[in-house]
């Protein structure tokens, strides 16, 4: 199951895919799908950075949603403190 | 009535252990401003946001967090640079061949937990560190502690 995470206060929300029932067409994977695009423009809009994570490897950022990417992690905007 | 002042001192710290005992450190260190906002939720918040931590870090990483205090994450471009991210959140301190160089204050505009706080460093140092290094206040180290290089408001 791939996996948009959007760090919060609450801790994490996260919506998942199936990208095996997504590319089969199956009508609510492909809503999942285009509400974490939806999500994921919208914290973008709000100054918050994606990640691409992977085991064993380096975060790599991303700037547009890819529903390929098994793991997501968005980070709030950030300033210096 | 001295063993009394002594006794009553005793009580007092006593009472101050006890109640910084009842609650974990991050949960004291924030107050949520929203009235709404109760310290139970906040707790299942840090909760959760460490389950996350544990699940984006090896096996290893979260032992030396959990027994250092810190993560170390390593530079992306800067060879011999170290970060060191704090478990609770306050100044990453970069480290260069061993040496202290500078600290770094960055924080998320949304108040997040601890755990999240940490991934958030880790995510940035290692995919966007230019950025990471550009918003960040840097403070350079004394004898007494790290101190801003630059006021606040002067970039």
């Amino acid at each position: 199951m791939a996996k948009l995470r959007v760090l919060s206060g609450k801790g994490d929300t996260a919506v998942e895919w199936d990208l095996k029932r997504v590319k089969a067409g199956d009508p609510d994977a492909v809503e999942a799908v285009r509400e974490a695009e939806r999500i994921f423009e919208a914290q973008r809009q709000r100054g918050a950075t994606a990640f691409k994570v992977e085991p064993d490897q380096p975060a790599r950022r991303l700037t547009r949603f890819d529903p390929q990417v098994e793991q997501i992690i968005v980070v709030p905007r950030v300033a210096g403190g | 009535m001295v063993l009394t002042v002594i006794a009553l001192e005793l009580l007092f710290v006593l009472l101050i252990v006890c109640l910084l005992c009842r609650a974990p450190y991050g949960v004291l260190a924030y107050q949520p401003r929203n009235g709404s906002a109760r310290r139970g939720d906040w707790r299942l918040a840090h909760e959760r946001a460490e389950l996350l931590l544990q699940e984006m870090l090896s096996a290893e990483e979260y032992q030396q967090l959990n027994r250092r205090g810190y993560l170390e994450v390593a530079s992306p471009s800067h060879l011999g640079r170290i970060y060191r991210v704090p478990h609770h959140q306050g100044q990453v301190k970069v480290v260069e061949d061993g040496v202290p160089v500078m600290a770094l204050c960055v924080q998320s505009l949304e108040p997040i937990p601890d755990g999240d706080a940490v991934l958030m460093h880790k995510l940035m140092i290692e995919g966007n560190e230019d950025e990471y290094l550009r918003i960040a206040n840097r403070f350079e180290p004394t004898l007494y502690g790290f101190i801003a290089f630059r006021p606040r408001g002067r970039r």
